[in-house]
């Protein structure tokens, strides 16, 4: 089994070095209006610059442009489309990051593009390939409240991000995207909605042109759905793997009609994973499944993390990969 | 209600008591001090020295704006998890993460068994006490949350470290009655987030505050309340202090769904705003807590700590909610 080592989405965008502050610092100084806004561009630049390169030099074969620029996974896709504002923070998930949430007053609807300048400049400066990555069309939903039944209620909300975020899909696609990842955390919320989310990836999916889609979940386990994420119109199915350790040995015993990127390397905690455990359940996978290829990241955005721990992280996933590779498969 | 349980503890209240909820902005020059002291161009008694003036303008300022229970203002706190994560033994620091927009937080890790070494808040609150006639809540943040904040090195998994927090801050607790701290605000604002894990929360709230006499209130903000209410109502405490402004009291709806057995203070005014909400929108909020329960339940205060306003929005909102509160007094005729 080929194992190639992929980020999952965010990277931090601050660090104790000065250099990393440094989106920190132009920031606030824009906010007393002592900076401009293509100073904080800039800083954004430089800080996505970074994050390209840790991620290249820990030995990944796939990165992120890290969502430096990134408010929160929120806003950051919905606060760009007409028909919605944002508000308030909320908490996003059960993590203690905080998102603006969307209220939504019309149909939403995108009118310029959301992330592709964001792409062209992480694939210009990138030596790795990038995967583009972007909050999913059903997530985005559930953290948005309507107003004033203005939207016609939910599953039109649904509907309308999912339009706006198709022709985002295949702008990203156009632009040369080979690996376009949609986040659909709040599924595993949700997973009676599980219809729901199938209806949007299909609609998602049709202008990906040749671009593989990858359908994150995180935030919780996966497992209780796994059979019938096989069914999706997906790509790559990638794994929160941490909330239950049996899900790897379920993979192992069951297979899959899709390929897996395994979240193996836990995305919020600081402790490294045994290497040797990580690479015996991998070599399980291998023999069991027969795969003949899958993808190790950490289990979820690795903002969670402190820069020295996450970059850490990335290098950690080269270590499993490594003990993977020298064990007897 | 718990107003005979404050009687017992010899604290007489008016209706509709206002309080803060813990933080407030820190002044100029104590964050120059800050700044000084962590290039080490100052030492730690110089710091201190300009926390203790910082803390003594914030007891005045409440003072002079009639609010009933008064709070230190935190201005010796970074963080509310760093602060004890820095104090109790078991921990390093961590490196920044980000909590929202530009703000980043060190979040701490756990690497070795818990253990309160001495008091942490205490002489803090003794410093404030001593400066005011008034009553003074003692506050610091719950085990649940100092867990959920944290990196989890050291323990096995949650629940255990969660349990070990909650019997070291115990003694914060205990040392803080011992003193004659009566209301204690206990600050749990992770505790909505996951479902799942409440259990382990009501767990810990029951090893930090049974058979402890003292007029338990936690403070909870930001979260999904619809997927712990009405369990969270089993946490042993005698108040809710909970953020209902910032969600245009929203949750007045969720709460209504199941009897609201415990006092209640009542966020009126949204912290995460420049805007100083007008006087009578303030008091339209809190006439609406009317519809939950008693007027004899009501605590007044903003949704959530003030720190990250300014010092001028931080006084202009505690000024609506206190005349907002003496509106609905005299209309109550006390």
């Amino acid at each position: 089994m080929e194992l190639r080592l992929c980020n999952h989405s965010s990277y931090p965008r601050i660090g104790d070095a000065a250099e990393h502050q440094l989106l920190r610092r132009t920031l606030t100084q824009r906010d007393k209006g002592e900076k401009t806004d293509d100073a904080v561009r800039a800083a954004q630049d430089r800080l996505t610059e970074l994050a390209l390169a840790e991620q290249a030099e820990a030995g990944l074969d796939l990165v992120t442009d890290g969502q430096i620029r990134w408010d929160d996974p929120v806003s950051h896709l919905a606060g760009k489309l007409s028909g919605v504002r944002v508000n308030g923070l909320l908490r996003y998930f059960d993590t203690n990051f905080y998102f603006r949430q969307p209220v939504v007053s019309g149909q939403p609807a995108r009118t310029e593009p959301l992330l592709l300048s964001e792409f062209k400049f992480a694939q210009e400066k990138s030596s790795r390939a990038v995967k583009a990555v972007l909050t999913g069309p059903y997530t985005l939903a559930r953290c948005s409240v309507e107003e004033n039944a203005g939207a016609g209620g939910f599953d039109k909300i649904l509907e309308a991000y999912t339009a706006a975020l198709a022709a985002e899909v295949a702008a990203l696609a156009a632009a040369g995207a080979k690996v376009i990842q949609v986040e659909e955390p709040a599924l595993l919320k949700y997973p009676d909605d599980f219809a729901r989310l199938e209806g949007s990836l299909t609609a998602l999916a049709r202008g990906k042109d040749s671009a593989q889609i990858v359908l994150a979940l995180y935030f919780g386990d996966p497992g209780p759905l796994y059979d019938r994420l096989q069914t999706l119109p997906v790509d790559l199915l990638g794994l929160d793997c941490t909330y239950d350790p049996s899900l790897i040995d379920r993979v192992a015993s069951t297979g899959a009609a899709r390929t897996l990127v395994l979240g193996l390397v836990d995305g919020r905690n600081t402790r490294l994973e045994d290497p040797d455990a990580i690479a015996r359940q991998l070599e399980n996978v291998a023999r069991s499944a027969n795969l003949n290829l899958a993808y190790l990241s950490p289990s979820c955005g690795l903002e969670y993390l402190p820069r020295d721990r996450a970059r850490q992280k990335l290098r950690h996933l080269a270590v499993i990969r490594n003990t993977f590779l020298g064990s007897p498969a | 209600m718990s107003r005979a349980k404050l009687l017992e503890l010899g604290i007489e209240l008016p209706l509709f008591p206002v309080t803060a909820v813990g933080s407030f902005p820190k002044p100029d020059f104590l964050l120059k001090a800050r700044t000084d002291f962590a290039h080490g161009n100052i030492r730690r008694g110089a710091l201190e020295k300009s926390e203790r003036q910082a803390t003594e303008f914030w007891i005045r300022q409440q003072e002079e704006l009639g609010v009933d229970v008064l709070v230190d203002g935190e201005m010796y706190r970074g963080d509310m998890v760093a602060y004890f994560a820095e104090n109790l033994d078991g921990f390093e620091e961590g490196g920044l993460v980000r909590s929202y927009g530009n703000r980043y937080y060190h979040k701490p890790i756990i690497i070795s068994e818990v253990h309160w070494d001495e008091p942490i808040t205490l002489e803090w609150w003794k410093y404030a006490r001593g400066l005011t006639a008034k009553p003074l809540k003692a506050i610091l943040t719950g085990p649940y949350t100092v867990m959920d904040w944290s990196f989890i090195e050291y323990y096995p998994d949650r629940r255990t470290a969660c349990r070990a927090l909650a019997h070291e801050l115990r003694k914060e607790v205990e040392a803080l009655i011992e003193e004659g701290a009566k209301i204690i605000q206990i600050d749990e604002p992770a505790i909505s987030v996951r479902p799942e894990e409440l259990p382990v929360a009501i767990e810990a709230m029951h090893i930090l505050t049974d058979g402890l006499p003292g007029y338990f209130i936690t403070h909870i903000c930001y979260g999904a309340f619809q997927n712990i209410y009405p369990a969270m109502l089993e946490l042993p405490v005698d108040n809710f202090d909970l953020e209902m402004s910032n969600s245009q009291l929203d949750m007045l709806d969720l709460l209504k769904k199941s009897p609201f057995t415990k006092d209640l203070s009542f966020g009126v005014v949204d912290v995460h705003t420049h805007l100083v909400e007008p006087e009578p929108e303030v008091e339209q909020r809190l006439r609406r807590a009317l519809e939950l329960l008693p007027k004899e339940a009501i605590w007044v205060d903003p949704d959530c700590g003030l720190k990250t306003r300014t010092a001028e929005e931080a006084i202009a909102k505690m000024q609506s909610v206190v005349t907002a509160a003496k509106t609905l007094r005299n209309d109550s005729g006390k």
